[in-house]
């Protein structure tokens, strides 16, 4: 699981038929800068694209999950490579002094 | 297999069911010197490990479905284990 904060949705016109219905998310990802509050904008690591079957808004904090693991909640085989698994109400992160 | 250190948690009413009642930390990974090596990743810690504690990571998604008691879970990350020395 990763955290990163919602910046966008895609939408999609034509889509295999598995992802009829679906919601994606674009995410930054929440490094030490971020989770600590010290850079409240854009990640400097590349924004992956989410699944999303919660409901997580822009400006959202959520967790997401990349890999294989991001199909098992789908009965049926499904192209997928990143899924949404908790949006965050809060967080806190306190890496150690000179960690 | 994952090092890393215990820096946060992170709390959440709307999450895949497989996370209900689970506590999710915030970790920092570490190289074998004890200094950060990586961005920081969530994990469920069934072992409630302190704060700043050293712990050992699986990212085994198949064991975290059985821990968990939901086949259908996304979720890898778990602690596994707290380190005393290394």
């Amino acid at each position: 699981m990763k955290p990163g904060r919602v910046i966008g949705t895609v939408t999609l016109s034509q889509a295999a038929p598995q992802f009829r219905g679906a919601r994606w998310l674009v995410v930054s990802p929440m490094g030490r800068e971020e989770l600590t509050g010290k850079n409240a904008g854009l990640s400097r690591e590349s924004t992956p694209v989410v699944y999303d079957n919660m409901g997580a808004g822009l400006g959202d904090e959520i967790l997401y999950v990349e890999g294989a693991e991001a199909t098992q909640p789908f009965k049926d085989p499904i192209p997928l490579d990143a899924i949404s698994v908790a949006i965050m109400d809060h967080h806190c992160y306190q890496p150690p002094e000179g960690g | 297999m994952l090092l890393a250190r215990i820096d946060g948690f992170a709390t959440a009413t709307i999450a895949h069911p497989s996370l209900r009642g689970q506590k999710i930390v915030l970790c920092t990974p570490v190289d074998e010197h004890g200094h950060d090596a990586g961005s920081p990743f969530a994990a469920v810690d069934p072992m409630g490990a302190g704060r700043h504690a050293k712990v050992f990571i699986t990212t085994d998604g198949s064991w975290t479905q059985g821990t968990v008691h939901d086949d259908t879970s996304p979720i890898r990350n778990q602690v596994i284990g707290i380190i005393d020395s290394l």
